[in-house]
Formats: C-alpha cells, structure tokens, sequence
C-alpha cells in the first residue's frame, strides 16, 4: 500500500499552469529523488504535499487517508516532516532551542534534555550548542534544520535541495546519514540538482518537466534516457506547456 | 426628490474626491513602495500651512496650492533620506518610526506656531441647483481629484521615471544593475506621495480651520482608502475611493458623520479579511 | 505529579531564554528593588503614593503588548480598545450593583472576562483569518477607533445600560474604588487611591510579572518565539501556529483590560479618550522603547517613560509628545532592540570592544 500518492494533482497560478496532471505514487521505504530542469514546479509539489498551498484539483493520499483539506500543522503531525531549500531554522534563538522546540513536541522534562543532547552529539553542533543558530555554517544550518526535521521522526520526510551549496564532502555524508533514516524506517523525497548525490541515495527517480511528470525509473534507466538529457539542454519539447 | 438625489450626489462626490485625493499620496508611499507612513496627515498639515501662509502674502491659491505641495514632497525627501531609507523591509520598526515623526511635527508644529492660523475663506461661492445651494469649489475639488488620477496614470505609465520607479520598486537589483540610481528614485517617489498629500492639503485648506493636529483628519480615511485599495495606485485606489465615499455618504445621510467614520472603519475590517489584497488584487488576480 | 514538583518545575521556568536577568545576582538585586518600592511610601505623602499608583496601573497593558508583540511578533493597537472595554464594564457594573459584598472584585474578574472574550473573537478573525503584519495593526487600530467614536457618541440619555448612563464624550464616572469586604466593626476596605491600593496593585504586579516569566519560559513561550521568528517552520514543525497567536493576543488583551480596570476604578471615571488615537499609541511606545522582546525591560522602560512624561506634561503635554517622538525615531534608528535593553548591553558591548583592542 502506497505510503503518498498524488491522483490528477494540479495547480495553477492566473494562467501559469505549474503542476499538471501529477499521479506520484510513493511506497514506503523507499528513497525518491525528484529532479527537473529550474521551474519543473519540484518545489511547488513539495508544498502540496505539505498543504502551503491547495491544489487546483486533484487529491492526495497519504497513509490511506485523503489529506487534501488538512491543514499543514495537521498533516506534519501525522508523520510528514520538511526540509527546505534556504534552511529554515530560527536564526535569532540557540541551537539548542531549536532542538528544543523541535523535540518539545513528544518529549518533556528529562527525556527532552537528554534527547537534545543525543541530536546535538549526532550533528556535531555541541561546541555551538549556546550561538544562535544563524551563527552556524552554511552546511551546519542544513544539518540542523536535517536534524530538526528527523526528530520528529517522520514517516515521510520531503528534503529540498538538502545539499545545496554544500563541498563534495559534506554531500557524501549527507547521503550517507540519508540512506541511515532509511534503513531506519523512514521513507524520504528528495529534490536534487546534484547527480552524484542522486546516484548515491536514489532508488528510484521521478523527472518533472513543465510540471508534469517526464520520466520515472532507477538512476541508470533515467541517466541513459535521450530526452531527459534533451530537456535539461534546452531543446526538449517534451510535454506541452499548458497557457 | 430630486433634491435628495443631487444631496446625495453631491455628498457622494465630495466624499470620493475627498478619499482619493488623501490616499493618493499614501497610496504611492504604501501601495508602490510598501513604506507604511504614519506622518502622512502631518505632511498634509505642512502643505495647507505653506498653502495659507503664501496666500495670504497675496499669491493666487492656485500658486499657493503649488508652494504647499512642492514644501511637503521636499520634507518628504528630506525624510526619507534621513530615516525612512534605513527601515525598508521593516514594516513594523517604520510604523513606529513614523508615528514618532507624526508626533513630533504635529506638536512642534503646535509649539512653534501656536494652537491654529488665521484660515482663508472658500472661494468661488456657492451655485443654487434645485432648492438647496452647494458649495462650487466642491465641485472643483472633484474635477481635481479626477485630474490628479489622470496625472499620475500619465507620469507613471509614459514618462521615462515613472517606468524606471515602477521597475525600481519591483525589482530593484535588476535596476541597480541596469545603472538606475535606485536611491534618488526612491527618495523621488517617496517625494511625490509627499507632494501629493501636501496638495491635498493646500486643496482643502480654504475649507477647514488650520490646526497642528489637523492631519489626523485625514490618516485614517487615507489608509482605509489604500488598503481597501490594495497595491495599485489606479486600479485601486480610484475605485476604492468612490466605493468607500459611497459607504460614507449613505452613513452619513442616514445616520450622520460619526456614523459615516464608524462605516468607513468596519468596511476596512471587512476588507482586510475577505480580499486581502484589495481590490485591485481581486481586477489583477494575483497569486493567492 | 506531586505538588512540590509541579511548585519546582514552575519555579525553575522562572528564569530561560526569553527573559533577561538570571541567577542569584539577578534575583537578589529584584528583591531589593521590590523591598524599596514596598519602602517608598513611608517617605512620601500621599499624593506620591496615589501617583505612583497611576504608573502601576498602566504597566499590564504594556506587559500585555509586550507578550503579543515582543514575544509574539504580531504589533497590536488594539490594547486601548480593550483598556475601555474592561473599564466601561467594571464602571456598568459598579454603578448599576454597587460595591457591597466585594463586588467590587467580581466585576473586576467579570470585565477582565468580557476583555478575554472580545479578544478571543477578534483574535479569531484575526490569526485564523490569516491577518498579519500591518494589516494586523491597521485592523486593530481600527477596532480601537470604531470603538472610540461608537462612544463618543453616546451623549443622550436613551444610551445606558441599566442605570449607568454612557455619557458619549465626557464618559462615565462616579463607579466606586475597589472595595475588599472586611470582617469586623470597620467595615469594608474602600481602596482609594493611597496605601493599601498601592500594596494591592504591588501584589498583583509581582504576581503577574513573575507566572508570565514562567509563562514565557515554558515551552508555550517557546513556541510563541519560533512563530515570531519562522512562522512558515514552526508550521513545520507540527503546531498550529494560529492558535498559539490567539492564546498570546487573548492572554496580552486580558492584561489590557486589568489595567483598564485598574485606571477606572483609581480614578471614578472612564472616558472614550482612553481608546483614542494618542491613547492607542502611548503602549506602543513604552514597549517599543523600553524593550519589546523582554519582560522586564518593558516594566522598568514603561515605569521610567510614563514617569518622564509625566514630568515632562508639566511644562505643557505638547512637549511630552514631542520628545515622545523623539524617543520613538532614536529608538528605532539607533537601538531597535528598546533603549533599556541596549542601556543593559551596553557594558557587555563596551567590555567586548576594550578587549579586541587590548589583545
């Protein structure tokens, strides 16, 4: 049974249409990554799912339920849980408040602060346990805001771009700990621009083209496809654009 | 009958031309450049003073109305680059800024210059129409809020400032890096709103008593007015404008002026809740 | 949960990170100023006293906006509107019952209520109506407004509610003081405006300054932070963000209407002036330039502003304002963060400066 799936998903803006006709389909456990020329509308799914913004028509299942009119909050505490783009941490506040807030949610008093100190040892932010978080590196932010997110121990956890502006070494360890949730339990989505990182957690890979969906398959079925390769170019005509 | 409805016209008209000629300027500074100015009565205070006290050194009210506004759009300036620049993209910290200024210029204003000015009288009398006689310069002032529209509409669609504050305001990197000077349009622009409101100011000086506070008259139609509004200056405000001194008119027949005032607050409330963006944000369809 | 661990767990909330001003020195240093301000009126008479009152009376309302807007980052005018709510009830209700059998106290709780109530449905239509920012301020400015010229125009006689006349304009007066019903032959303590109203308020302000300390430290505190500063994450993170914006707008509105209570029952009168324009703004400005995002900044900053305007208002009100102003543009440009908080950083800061240039 499909842990997400999208049936006839659409959203428009005025006349932009931005996601057309999406039917995903997610199984649990499994580690997706989306990827798609800029303005595929990967994000704009993204917040679908999440519930920032209601479709045009269509639904969307989640743990054989129909969570089309949930609101956000609602859907997050049902076990979806985001990693944005720009990390999307609470800059002014400590790192350890972060975790706090973050955790506060299941756990309290003794458990929580032993709980906070676990995540901060695992995303080796001890040291800066007490800076405000906007403090931190970039890639420590992102780490952060990773780490966040798990601790609600999601069933479903949505990263956007989670290696963006990150150094190559940085991008392996990230896809490392990615493929640690899984084995975890945790089914996760992933928006990437970067190839390695696809080959190294994926698998499977949806391509988004003018919103629609291009291409489904393994990394290697979708890295041999023509016409994918054609549409990041730019001569691709692939799906039409809806005015 | 008929006397009722030219009544009712005629209220309708002043408290349209009222409404637009006070939000035009505010819906500049607010509507284009998101800068929500609290001292905006005051700046209408400063361009009925200039407009009196020229007047009154014998130039023609016309010529007075002129000095009035080019007084407040040069304050304006002289703001902007002084305090208002430092808090762009911090609405909360420029409502406050701007309320301090408010107080400052409208009791400094009562400090130096004393509880109000010697006013001057409505000119160009009154014209009998039916069995009631209304005020001509009324109507004058309406013609003059219909021109002002159509002078803004003109300056900021087919003069080449108006294009370059328009693209400024909206993407101001892509104009840096196209060589605009994106400060002195900004300080240009902010200029303009304050031009505007001084105008108002000098427009409806000959009809009220001149005092320090008398801005504050004005604020509240003027923000009810630019929110009601939304973004656009034209697709907004004009229309927000004539509804609202629809709604005020109807109260203030009805029920008289503080109704009228209590109308106006409740449509805003109302507004601000159902379509966010205003009106012209309902003509534009804007992204929800 | 026994009930000393719940009195330790409150306790320890006391102090965290959103309020300044911990440990022994800290506490120790409030405890001389409360025992001096307990002190003061035994060197002052008690025209003093009575004054000292009146600054009181005003410092839950900043408090009030202090946890709306410092904490919850959602700039309100609303907190005049239910400053009069609150007074015009307590007044409706005084002058209809009297103030026998500690009545007087019950319409205390009962216009606080009504204060909440209102809040509860404004703040409804509010923050579940996705209303933020300027148009949050606008729109209670406006209820404010409504409410000032709804007043203000009640002058005829067919306005009353019982036998408490409205009074548009001139407002209402002659409701009784506070009254605590006292056994014995004394009769019942009538709470004037002189020492036993002075100690009350004192009471009730440390009471109320240290549970929202607690409040604000506890993990609904934290969560009001991280709405403030990410709305769209703490959606993220599982809470409804919504309802925590209401909780602080009804909890800071209630506050407001305590100290409308308050004025009212100081002074005997209430009038629609309270929820005016210039009235709208004074907490605006005591939060804004005390230090909005901390408690007891906002206490001591609101305490020192209406002090000084008061000062200030005897050389002529226009004065006051103007130096009002004044203090708002400064605060603003200069120390956004509030004059007292960057007053008590400002050794940190000048410490931190010396010794990059010492090393």
């Amino acid at each position: 049974m499909a842990l997400l799936e999208t049936r006839k998903l659409n959203k428009r803006f005025g006349g932009l249409q931005v996601t057309a006709d999406v039917d995903f389909v997610l199984e649990p456990g499994e580690l997706h990554c989306l990827i798609g020329p800029n303005g595929a509308g990967k994000s704009t799914l993204f917040r679908l799912i999440l519930g920032e913004y209601q479709p045009t028509s269509g639904q969307i299942f989640y743990d054989n339920s129909d969570i089309t009119q949930l609101e956000p909050h609602d859907r997050i505490r049902r076990g979806i849980s985001v990693k944005f783009q720009v990390p999307g941490i609470f800059k002014a506040l400590s790192v350890r408040q972060n975790l706090e807030i973050a955790l506060q949610h299941h756990l309290e008093g003794l458990s929580l602060r032993e709980e906070i100190e676990r995540h901060l040892d695992f995303l080796n932010l001890v040291a800066d346990a007490g800076q405000p978080a906007g403090n931190l590196s970039h890639g420590q932010k992102q780490w952060l805001e990773i780490g966040m997110a798990t601790s609600l121990r999601p069933k479903l956890l949505l990263l956007d771009e989670p290696t963006a502006g990150m150094s190559p070494e940085e991008t392996y360890a990230t896809g490392e700990m990615v493929r640690a949730l899984q084995t975890e339990g945790m089914t996760v989505v992933a928006v990437e621009h970067d190839m390695n990182f696809v080959r190294q957690v994926a698998s499977r890979v949806t391509v988004l083209h003018f919103g629609r969906i291009f291409a489904q398959g393994s990394i290697d079925e979708i890295m041999a496809d023509v016409r994918v390769a054609e549409i990041y170019l730019g001569h691709g005509h692939g799906a039409e654009r809806h005015a | 009958m008929f006397d009722a409805v030219v009544g009712f016209l005629y209220q309708f008209g002043d408290a349209s031309a009222f409404l637009v000629l006070c939000a035009s300027g505010l819906a500049i500074i607010f509507g284009m450049m998101g800068v929500i100015n609290l001292a905006h009565g005051e700046f209408i205070m400063a361009g009925a003073y200039m407009t009196v006290t020229v007047a009154k050194l014998g130039a023609p009210l016309p010529l007075a109305i002129a000095c009035g506004a080019l007084f407040a759009g040069f304050i304006g300036i002289l703001l902007e680059r002084l305090v208002i620049r430092h808090l762009y993209g911090r609405p909360l910290d420029t409502i406050v800024a701007t309320w301090g200024i408010s107080l400052i210029a409208s009791q400094g204003t009562l400090i130096l210059l004393g509880p109000s000015l010697a006013d001057i009288s409505t000119p160009l009398g009154s014209v009998q129409i039916g069995s009631l006689s209304y005020s001509v310069y009324r109507f004058v002032l309406m013609a003059t809020a219909a021109a002002i529209l159509a002078g803004l509409y003109l300056l900021f669609n087919f003069t080449r400032f108006g294009v370059l504050a328009r693209a400024t305001i909206q993407v101001p990197d892509m104009a840096e890096a196209l060589g605009v000077n994106t400060r002195l349009i900004y300080s240009l622009t902010f200029g303009i709103g304050a031009a505007l409101a001084g105008a108002t100011g000098g427009l409806y000086a000959p009809t009220m008593t001149l005092v320090p506070t008398m801005g504050a008259q004005f604020i509240t139609e003027a923000f009810v007015t630019v929110v009601t509004g939304g973004g656009d200056v034209f697709v907004g405000t004009a229309p927000a404008g004539v509804i609202l001194g629809f709604i005020r008119a109807a109260m203030t027949t009805w029920q008289g002026q503080l109704a009228g005032q209590i109308g106006l607050l409740i449509a805003v409330i109302i507004v601000i809740r159902v379509l966010p963006r205003g009106i012209s944000g309902l003509i534009l369809r804007e992204r929800t | 949960m026994s009930r000393r661990s719940l009195f330790l767990r409150l306790a320890s909330r006391l102090e965290g990170p959103q309020t300044l001003g911990r440990g022994r020195r800290f506490w120790i240093g409030a405890a001389i100023v409360l025992a001096l301000t307990a002190a003061y009126p035994l060197v002052t008479d008690s025209y003093t006293v009575g004054n000292t009152v009146y600054f009181f009376n005003w410092v839950f309302m900043a408090l009030g906006l202090c946890v709306i807007w410092g904490y919850g980052g959602a700039l309100s005018f609303g907190q005049t509107a239910f400053f009069g709510i609150a007074g015009y009830a307590y007044g409706v209700i005084t002058l209809n019952w009297g103030a026998d059998y500690g009545l007087t106290l019950w319409a205390t709780l009962a216009a606080v209520a009504l204060s909440a109530i209102v809040a509860a449905v404004l703040g409804y239509f509010l923050f579940f109506g996705r209303i933020r920012g300027v148009f949050l301020g606008i729109v209670t400015l406006a209820v404010t407004l409504v409410l000032e010229r709804f007043m203000a125009q009640t002058a005829g006689p067919e306005w009353h509610i019982g036998s408490a006349r409205l009074n548009g304009f001139n407002g209402m007066n002659g409701m009784p003081n506070l009254t605590i019903p006292w056994p014995g032959d004394d009769g019942p303590l009538v709470l004037a405006p002189d020492l036993p109203l002075y100690y009350f308020v004192l009471a009730l302000l440390v009471i109320v300054y240290l549970a929202l300390r607690i409040l604000v430290n506890s993990s609904f505190g934290n969560v009001l932070v991280a709405i403030r500063e990410n709305p769209e994450r703490a959606t993220m993170l599982g809470y409804d963000v919504r309802k925590y914006q209401l909780a602080a707008f009804v909890i800071g509105s209630s506050l407001a209407g305590l100290s409308g209570v308050l004025y009212t029952s100081w002074g005997q009168y209430i009038t629609p002036s309270s929820m005016g324009i210039t009235a709208a703004a004074l907490p605006i400005v005591w939060v804004a330039v005390g230090g909005r995002s901390d408690l007891t900044a906002t206490l001591l900053g609101t305490i020192l502003l209406i002090g000084g305007f008061q000062a200030l208002t005897v050389y002529g009100s226009q004065y006051a304002l103007v130096a009002m102003g004044v203090l708002l543009v400064v605060t603003v440009l200069l120390a956004p963060e509030g004059l007292i908080m960057a007053l008590a950083f400002l050794p940190g800061r000048l410490f931190r400066a010396r010794a990059r240039e010492t090393a």
